[in-house]
This record gives C-alpha cells, structure tokens and sequence, in this order.
C-alpha cells in the first residue's frame, strides 16, 4: 500500500520534470468530492506588475508607449478542463465558481500535475465550497437590489435607481451596511453634491427605508435569490483585461479604430489611450484644454474633495470620420467638440455656438457629426465641409421647462461657485436630458430622451423634428440594428426595448438577470446580435435577435460597471470598459478594457 | 520574533483569586473580559440625582512633584481588592506610585514607590494594577496576594496586596526589567495599561514611541511567570517584518482563562503615516490577536487595519461577552477601534458573528505607497461616525467662521475614511485620537447594549517632503488641544503635519457633538441611542455659567451598573456625569476639580454603593492637573 502510494506521488512529480515547457496545460477543477466543476472562471494574471513610465501625476505622459497589465480569463468545460499556454513567467491563477471559494495558484504554489493521453500537463485544483453566509455575501448587487421593495413603491424604487444607479452599483456588500437614518441621509447629501439629482424631500423617506429593507435582508437572507447560473457557452470563449489608468481614473466610452486600436476616454483626466490589442501596448494622450479653461469646465469642479481630478473638458463618447478616420470626441464639460487625428496625434478643437453638455456622439455616411447636448435638450451636428454646427432644438415638455431651457446661457453666465441650482425635484432636474443617439441605415437620426421617456426622430434633409413616446421608464442609450430597427434600453424598467419605426410598435424583452439597470447597448450588425451593458450583475448580456435568445458573460471582477460596449466588425470581438465610479470600488481598484473573443483555436480542451 | 519557554508546572497551582465579586472590582475593567460593568444596584435610575462625596483622597503627587504634573495624564482605575487580601482599594498614580486606601474613608492604608527612571520626555500615565492570589505560597505569607505594576521605565513589579512590600521571590527584589539585554531609553517605550494576570502568567504589553521613526522598538509582548518573574514566552506582533517596529500593545489586555486565551489588541506599526518601506498587510500590527495562554502561540487574529497610514492603533481592551441570539449562546469578543467599528467575533474561533465585508478604499498618492485596496467593516453594527465631511457640513458660530471651515474642508483631500495622507492636506476622520480610544466600552450586563464613549473632531493631516537634515523635532505623543504638530519620521522623506480642524476662532469644523455617548445594541447590530457627552462651556476665553451640550473630546471610559445606570467622567468640562442606560438622558453631573480623564469604578463596602474616579487631568487637553480621587455614594 505505502508502494503504491509512493508511486502516485512520484509519477507526476517525475512527468512534471520531463514536461517541456511552452506547450499548452490543462487546469482540471474539481470539488472536494471530485467532482469537476464546469463554467469555473479562471483568470491569468502578470504577478508582477509591468513597468512603466508613471510620471505624470500617475499617469503615463503624453506621447510615451508603456506596456498594460493584462489579465487572460477563461472558462471550464463541462469535463471541468480549462487549457492555458505553459507559464512564461510568474503568473497567477485565480479559479472563481459561483458557490466556492477563491482559489489562487501561482508559478510559486501550482498543485503537482500528471501527463494526459497525449503528454500534456494537467494540473488538478480542488475547490472548497462556501457556507452558507459566505455564498449569500458573494451574490452581486443586482439580486439584493431585487429585493428591495420600497414598502411597496415602485415609483420610488425607480427613481432611487435613476438618480443612484448611474455611477456605481446599489447594493454591493459596503452598500448594504448598516447605517443610521442620518448617514444614509448625508450620504445622499454628498452624492447629490457629486452630481446625482435625488430630490431632497424624498432623503428621509429612502433613507429609512434602505435601513429597514437592508436589515431585513441581513436577518432573511434565505429571501435573496441566486444569481443566474453561468452556462456551458462560456466555455467557447476567453477575457482579455488590459488595465489602464489608476483608481481615480474613470474610463467612459471608447471606440475600436480601423487602425487596430481601442480609443479609450479617461473622463476624469481628460486623456485619451490609445490601446493596441494585441500587443497590450498603449500609449496617452493628453487632451489639450485652454488657459482659461477650469477643472469641472463650465459645470463646475464637483469633485472639489478628491485627492486628484483634471476634467477640464470631460472625455465623454467617440465616434469615427467615415472619410479619413479621425476620431471626434464630445467633451461634456465645454462647449466644445474635439477632432483627434490617430496618424498626427494632434487634437483639434471645435468652438460651438451654444448648447450645453456635448454627450453621445456619432457619424452617419456623409461625414456629418451628430451628438446630444444632454442639458440644453438639443442635438448638434457638426458639418465636416463647412465646419459649421446647427442645433436642433428638441421641445420642451411645459412653460416651465421651456424658461428653464432658454434661460441656460444666464445661468451658465454666473461663475459656477455662484450659480443658482434648483434643488432637485421629484422629476429629478425638470430637464428631458438627451442621451443616446445614433444613425439609422436611412439616414434618419434617433435620439432618447432620459428624463422625458420620449424618443426623437431628426430628418437630416428637412430638418423636421419628430417626438415619439417611448412607453417605458428611462431610455438612456440606443443603437439601430442593418435592418433599421431601434434597440433602446430602458434604464430603471430593465428591460431592452425594440421600436419598429415602420409601424411605430414596441416590443419589450425581460433582461435575462434580475434587477440590472442596463446603461448602454450596441448591435453587432453583421450577426444579428445586440449586446447590452450590465452594471448590477457583474454581467454583460448577449441577445440573438433572430432567435430571442439571451447569453450572459460574467466578468471577471466584482463590481464591474459598464456604460459602453463596441462590436469589431473585424472579427466579432466584444469590447467593453469597467467604468465603476469611483473606480476604486472595484474588485483590483483599477480600471480596464476588457474584450470578449471566442476561445483561439486548439485552446479548448480536449 | 516569537520566543516560547516551557510552561512551568507550578502554574497549576495557582490562580487569579477569586473571581469578579458581582459588587466587588477585582481587575481594571471589572471582571478579566474587560465589560465595565457592576451588578451593584443600591444606586439606580430614582435615586443617583442624591449621590454625593463620600470621601475625597489626594496622592500628593501634585507636591511631590510640582510642574512635573504637566507632562501627566491620570487615567488609573482602581481595584477593590478580597478580604483575604486586605480589601484594600488600590490605585496608581501617573509616576507609577501605589497606593492602598480604606475603601469605607479612603483613607490611606499603605504606598508604594517604585521610584521610576522619569528620563525622556515621555508622557507619565498608569492605568491600573492587577491583582493575583498566589496559590504557591503559604496562607498568610508574604506575597500570598500579590499586585502587579508595569512602571514608565520598562519594570514589572510585583508588591504584596496587604502591605505594599516588594515580592523578593519576584525577579530581582520583586523586579524584572522587561527591556532586556538593549537596556531602557527613556523616552522610547514604557508600560501604561495594567498587566494581565491568569494562569500563572503576567502578559505585559507596552507603549512606544509614536511617528518619530521609522523603525520603532518592536512592540513584543511579555508573559513571566507569576510567582518568579522568569520570562515564559514572547510574542512579537510584527515577525518577519524587518524595516518597521512597534504594532505594540499598549492597550489593555483581556484574558479568556475557561479557554486559555489571551487577546491582545495590537498598535500600528511604525512609521505611522508611511508605509513605502513596510509593504503589505503587515501583520499583525492592527490586530485582535488570540494567543494560546499557555504557550504564546497563535490561535486567530483578525486585522482591522491593513497596511495602516492612520495610526489606527487598536486602541481599548477587548470585550469579552456572551453573544446570546436565536436561542444560541456564543462565548464572544467586541471590538471597538478609533475608525468607529465596532467588530464582533466568537472569541474561540475568530469567525466574526457579523459579516465583515471588503470595503473598497482609495489608493495613495505618494510614490511606491501600495495602500490597501480594501479594508474590513462591519456589515453592522453601522459606523459610530459619519467618517465624510463636505463642505456643506461645515459647521461655525458665524457664516464667516462656517464659510471660512467650507473652504478649507474643500480644499482637503477627502474621500472618507481610510483617505491615504498625501502631500496636499488630507481629510484625518476620525484622527488618531478615534472615534473609540482607551476608555473603550461598557457591556450592560447580558443585554448585549455596548455603550462607547468616542470622540469626534476631525483631524487634517499632510506628508511634507523633507531632507533629513531638515527634520522637524521628535515627538513623544500626540497633538495637544487645538494644536498643529509637525513631526519627524526619521527614515522617511516625509515629515507629518497633523492638527485638529478648526475655523479661525479655534472651533471644530465639524458640526457637534465633539464627543457622544453611543448605545450599540450588538445583538441586533444597530445603534439603541446616542446623546452628546461633555460641555464646552469651559472651552472658550470665558466660562459660560451655563452648560453648553455640544459634546467634547474625551478620554476615559464608564462603567454600566445593575441600577441601570452608566457612570463616565472623560470629558473637558470637569464632570463626572451618569446616564440612563435606556435612553441616554442624564441623571446627575458633578464638578470635579480636574477633568476626569480615567475611567470610574463602583464597588459595594459594607453595604454602601461608591462610585470611585481618579481626577487628574490630561497633558493633551491643556486643562490643568491634579491628583484627587474620588468617591461618590448616596448619604447613609
């Protein structure tokens, strides 16, 4: 018996030292009873931070390249295998199963492995599952936010959500402490401070709530539904995480390049980087702001108290020339619109002749810039050949609102320090906000309205207005599929919405996680397939459109906030950005672009 | 570095005594688990607005030693010691003196001297002393019944509890110096807290020089064996950690001898506000840590602080506690710390008996400073203080004064609790001085209601790049009233600039109360009732002849009693005041002619309640000192 076991032991330490090194290896986990465990996420991690040139307040200066730090995630098979290259340095391997403990593995403490059929290295990692407490505290914010009921009020739930939801997830584990009435009260204080817009004379009411509903949650836990079960498809795929920017970074919307690279925005430090996938390379640029011109821009530094901010013009969304691929950019805090060339690297700057808050941005066939102006309830575009902006006005909903619009440029008049701010109402800003936008295959501009629940229809030929009641609650972004239809997410209803502009008709489909307030979209047009953002579950969402299908893709950090997702048309290559804010409350503290491939050929296992 | 010895067999033979009279007060928070609470009854909710002096007894410690009382703090708290022992109470003095008095007169009985090394410029405080009853020796010999003294200049003593002579059987003529072979620097490190006696065995933790340097002496903690002083076993919290020191224990020490554990709760490690050179957790600095009694070895320990840039110390004793909930009955251990959580645990096991999650922190700023990315707390209870302050917080006697503390709190770094400090000033809520300090809490008998006295002024703090020839003065302790301090942290590039804030007038920035008095009912993790502790009326250029309830800071702790009563002196206003348990309200107050920044103590003697506080004033508060002890009780 002693023999026998000797011999287990030794075979694979003497396979292990005749494994030749750079071939593929298998990680098969299991759980204590030996069973494997499928859909484990296992993520690759650099253990040893890249270096870099940091010496511009933290962050890389202009021009100079440094090399990202770079995550590789992939799923087990049913059969419980997951395939990786041969180490190449010291890495570490974090094995992630919803119900089980985190495991990590590194070059310094990898399990002995044995040889397979075929010679190669399997390496064996046996996952300990939670108890019970630990299991209910690791579920994402979205199935504890679904059990908040809001003594009953669902008005108020969605408008705790539409005001609270924007930047960060509502019920990650340091949401849901217990706190007195008095500091979810200055809490919401602050937040409003930060830029939120929840009416004052509902704080006392959500704050009491949040406290009773919390310890409710804390006493019946049994209550909080699973997350969704991640699925076999996920085993047909892989993560690649590039981490940019530190943890007061935010890296809002982005965009892929003809040129190979991934344009990310730093909306708080006003740079712009410039991501070569594959080689995780990536270079800064500043984005160049005038003399004059102040941190927060015209909106004003709302962020007086963080250790470092330089938002003099707010990077917000991207959208590419057609005709010579530069990239405009709309920097939400100017009256502004930037023109970037990727082949001279300089920034150009647009003056605009009014409006307020450049938002989303796109461009349609004919080279004309079209963008949101989220404050001023107004759509720009911005003609390439005359290097002119016309402004369409979009209607206001009442007397009071019309005054309000018209009476922007005196307000915005006043130094912000001094200007009048309305107190937040209970239609949060008594502004429609203007939000998504695209371009649909006729030519025709679409845009939501945020605050109005209404859609716009913008004749680019006649100029016409068209206003369109969108019959669901809070419509933040759209984009339009090839054949012309308008998918839009419903912000505080959780739900993707299809508009049919040829028959007027919605069609509404339930996410397929509880409780996610879905924040942006895009249509991957050559397969038919609409991509939503998650930032509650952890999750992005896939939908077939042909079959109504719905897949879902766990990302590899907690706390994972997404406001942007593009499609490579390349290749089919999902990319989204972690865009929690702040971007320390992130699992890792750091921001990242993330991008979603299928598995390369000869990974999966076999 | 971890050092252990055999256990001596002559352990078995001895024992603490006997165990906590239900109105008696054998060890320094009452009973060995550190709960501040007295079933004594005889003054309750009706009846405390009588209490009065019963007896006023002075050290002479203010003629002994003049202007020397300057750099005191008096923090002692009595015991009461058995009959066997001569029921004497006991106390010590700030340098170290003590001294036995008639717990019926107060009057004095015996002193001892241990005529301390009063070198350095190292604060003088005593907290207490400890009492064992030596089962080894003879009944009626001498040192039978012992006390124990940890002094300024680094020595255990060990005195006869009937008499005050030292044990010759103890050490070195009742002595053992616990500096070992480097020898005492005064100044460096000494003991305050009272040491810990259970099985056979004195632990002794020690205070040690804060911010100065950037390897402080290590803060290991002692155990000798009681009866001869040898050294049993060490525990060095900070092993394996070369470029730091201290993580000391200079907090009172609980001890859980049904199950042989002892719990220390550790300091920060140093440099306080640089951690480029320590990396990592660095455990166990900032630590519950659970030893093994016998041994020294290391049964749990939960750190409260990763890699602390705060010198968020564990600053009170542990409280040891029956968690009684849905029927179950767990032996259990509460926490409070200066960053305002209250922790909880099952003491055997350190599983936390409220879910303590990961809470997301900001990064540092400073170059190779790798902060923690997250820091533990608490689901529940919530936070003892709102640790953000904004600008439309800001709080000021006039909107000149208010607008003045709006713009220097926006102009702070400052994104709450665990903000690393950088080199623009930064936003320190709660600062060194807690949320919770040494007086720690009270636990209302089997209820489960913890009532913690905390401070609650925010501090502001900033790293300012220095060349070492440039080094601001050494610095022995912590800012004093309203004062900015710069200080050194040799082998940094920093100094530290740390000071309260304050509008031009010298008013906290903050809205009041500047201290409060909490409630935490632990069971079902939530706050039961708060109300501010302390008057300013004192405070300003001229005395009001009125109180003022805006709460002060406050140093000192309370005790809960069976009369439903909580006693708690600790503020800057001279008071000693008793609470209603249940809701917070106040029953009486008195004028003490110092403040009382010690905790009070209450014992029944031959049929009468005292309530007995040491009244001698802080060197941080700038207020004045003195030596009084006092002892209230209903007229007979």
């Amino acid at each position: 018996m002693l023999k026998r076991k000797t011999c287990q032991l030794l075979v694979p330490i003497v396979l292990l030292a005749f494994s030749p090194l750079g071939q593929a290896f298998t990680l098969h986990v299991k759980n204590k009873m030996g069973e494997p465990l499928s859909q484990v996420m296992v993520t690759r991690t650099t253990a040893a931070k890249t270096k870099a040139d940091l010496s511009d307040d933290g962050y890389a200066p202009n021009g100079v390249t440094n090399s990202a730090d770079t995550t590789l995630t992939r799923f087990t098979d049913t059969a419980g295998n997951v395939r990786f290259d041969d180490d190449y340095g010291p890495v570490q391997y974090r094995a992630r199963a919803q119900g089980y403990i985190d495991r990590y593995v590194g070059s310094g403490n990898m399990p002995g492995s044995i040889a397979d059929a075929t010679g190669e290295r399997v390496v064996g990692l046996i996952l300990t599952a939670m108890n019970e407490q630990q299991l209910i505290a690791s579920y994402p914010s979205n199935v504890w936010l679904s059990q908040l009921s809001f003594g009953g009020d669902e008005e108020l739930k969605n408008h705790f959500e539409l005001n609270c939801a924007f930047c960060h997830q509502q019920a990650s584990p340091f949401m849901r402490n217990e706190r007195t009435v008095e500091q979810w009260r200055s809490v919401f204080e602050r937040m409003n401070s930060y830029g939120a817009q929840l009416p004052l004379d509902e704080h006392q009411k959500i704050a009491e709530l949040l406290q009773s509903e919390y310890r409710e949650l804390r006493e019946n836990p049994e209550v909080v539904p699973q997350p969704r079960p991640w699925e076999g498809h996920l085993s047909e795929i892989e993560m690649k995480e590039w981490v940019i920017g530190d943890g007061f970074s935010q890296m809002h919307d982005f965009i892929i390049h003809p040129n190979g690279f991934v344009y990310v925005g730093d909306n708080l430090f006003d740079r712009l980087y410039e991501i070569n996938p594959e080689t995780g390379d990536y270079t800064v640029y500043k984005v160049p702001h005038k003399p004059d011109q102040k941190i927060g821009g015209i909106l004003g530094n709302r962020f007086v108290t963080f250790p470092k901010m330089y938002n003099y013009l707010g990077v917000h969304s991207f959208a590419i020339s057609p005709r010579d691929g530069n990239i405009f950019i709309t920097p939400s805090m100017q009256q502004e619109l930037l023109e970037f060339d990727p082949k001279t690297k300089q920034f150009v700057t647009h003056e605009m002749p009014g409006g307020y808050y450049p938002h989303t941005i796109r461009t349609d066939a004919q080279d004309r810039v079209w963008f949101t102006l989220a404050v001023s309830s107004q759509v720009a575009m911005f003609d390439r050949v005359t290097e002119e902006f016309k402004l369409y006005d979009l209607p206001a909903r009442s007397v009071k609102e019309w005054l309000i619009l018209q009476s922007l440029p005196l307000i915005f008049a006043f130094d912000p320090e001094n200007r009048p701010r309305p107190s937040p109402d209970d239609v949060s800003t008594g502004l429609p906000m203007p939000y998504g936008i695209d371009v649909a295959p006729d030519g025709g501009v679409w845009v939501t309205r945020l605050y109005a629940n209404d859609i716009a229809h913008i004749d680019p030929e006649t100029d016409e207005v068209t206003m369109i009641d969108f019959p669901f609650k809070g419509p933040r972004r759209l984009r339009i599929d090839a054949d012309g239809m308008i998918w839009i997410v419903a912000f505080q209803d959780s739900l993707l919405v299809k508009y049919d502009p040829g028959t007027n008709l919605y069609s509404s489909y339930e996410l397929p996680v509880i409780n996610e307030i879905p924040y942006a979209l895009n249509v991957d047009k050559d397969r038919g397939v609409v991509w939503v953002n998650g930032n509650q579950s952890d999750t992005i969402l896939s939908f077939d459109i042909a079959t109504e299908k719905w897949k879902v893709y766990p990302m590899p950090r907690q706390r994972f906030f997404t406001r942007d997702i593009e499609v490579s048309e390349e290749d089919g290559a999902v990319y989204t950005t972690n865009s929690h804010f702040p971007t320390w409350q992130s699992e890792g503290g750091v921001p990242t672009l993330l991008r979603i491939t299928p598995l390369p050929e000869g990974v999966a296992a076999p | 570095m971890f050092f252990r010895k055999a256990w001596p067999l002559m352990a078995v033979f001895i024992s603490t005594g006997v165990p906590a009279a239900d109105e008696g007060w054998l060890y320094y928070g009452g009973d060995q688990g550190g709960r501040h609470y007295s079933d004594a009854s005889q003054i309750d909710k009706a009846n405390v607005s009588d209490l009065d002096v019963a007896w006023v007894h002075r050290s002479g410690d203010v003629k002994t030693f003049g202007e020397g009382m300057e750099n005191t703090s008096t923090q002692s708290t009595p015991i009461l010691l058995p009959e066997a022992a001569g029921e004497s109470l006991v106390y010590c003095t700030p340098f170290n003196r003590v001294i036995a008095l008639d717990p019926g007169s107060g009057e004095q009985r015996w002193d001892f001297d241990p005529k301390i090394d009063r070198r350095g410029t190292r604060t003088f405080r005593c907290r207490g002393v400890s009492y064992a009853e030596e089962m080894s020796v003879a009944p009626n010999a001498q040192c039978r019944h012992r006390l124990y003294l940890a002094t300024h200049d680094r020595r255990l003593w060990a005195i006869d509890a009937r008499n005050g002579e030292p044990c010759r059987d103890f050490g070195t003529n009742g002595r053992v110096e616990i500096f070992g072979d480097e020898g005492y620097v005064p100044g460096d490190i000494s003991s305050s807290s009272a040491p810990t006696v259970a099985g056979g065995l004195v632990v002794v933790g020690s205070g040690v020089i804060d911010f100065s340097r950037s390897t402080t002496p290590r803060g290991t903690v002692n155990a000798f064996n009681s009866r001869t002083g040898e050294l049993v076993w060490q525990f060095d919290p900070l092993r394996g950690h070369r470029n730091s020191g201290a993580a000391n224990v200079w907090a009172p020490i609980s001890v859980d001898e049904e199950n042989g554990l002892v719990f220390l709760p550790t300091s920060a490690p140093s440099p306080d506000y640089y951690g480029v050179d320590r990396p990592g957790d660095n455990l166990y600095a900032n630590s519950i840590v659970a030893l093994d009694l016998a041994s020294g070895e290391l049964r749990w320990h939960f750190q409260h602080v990763r890699h602390d840039l705060w010198d968020y110390d564990t600053p009170a004793q542990p409280i040891l506690f029956e968690w009684t909930k849905n029927g179950e009955s767990i032996p259990a251990l509460v926490q409070v710390t200066k960053q305002s959580y209250v922790f909880v645990f099952n003491r055997l096991t350190g599983e936390p008996l409220w879910e303590i999650t990961e809470q997301p922190v900001p990064p540092s700023q400073i170059p190779g400073e790798r902060a923690s990315p997250t820091q533990p707390k608490p689901i529940a209870p919530p936070p003892l203080i709102d640790s953000f302050l904004m600008p439309s917080d800001a709080w000021g006697f006039t909107p000149w004064d208010r607008g003045n503390c709006a713009k220097q709190i926006a102009s702070l770094n400052n994104l709450g609790l665990f903000t690393p400090t950088s080199e623009k000033l930064t936003l320190m809520y709660p600062g060194s001085l807690g949320g919770a300090n040494w007086g720690g809490g009270a636990l209302l008998a089997d209820s489960g209601v913890l009532l913690v006295n905390i401070n609650n002024a925010a501090f502001t703090g900033q790293l300012i790049p220095t060349p070492p020839e440039n080094s601001a003065q050494a610095r022995t302790d912590h800012p004093e009233s309203g004062e900015r301090m710069q200080v050194t942290m040799q082998g940094t590039p920093y100094n530290i600039d740390i000071g309260a804030l304050m509008s031009p007038l010298g008013i906290p920035c903050n809205p009041p109360p500047w201290g409060k008095l909490i409630a935490v009912d632990l069971f079902k993790g939530t706050i039961a009732w708060e109300t501010a502790l302390g008057s300013v009326h004192e405070m300003g250029p001229v005395t009001a002849p009125f109180h003022i309830t805006w709460g002060t800071p406050n140093l000192g702790g309370g005790v809960a009693t069976g009369g439903g009563v909580f006693f708690i002196g600790a503020t800057m206003d001279r008071q000693i005041r008793a609470f209603d348990v249940d809701t917070g309200d106040t029953l009486w107050k008195y004028t003490l002619p110092n403040d009382a920044t010690a905790t009070p103590m209450t014992y029944v003697y031959k049929g009468r309640q005292y309530v007995v506080i040491n009244a001698g004033g802080h060197f941080m508060f700038q207020r004045g000192y003195g030596d009084y002890l006092y002892a209230f009780a209903l007229p007979e």
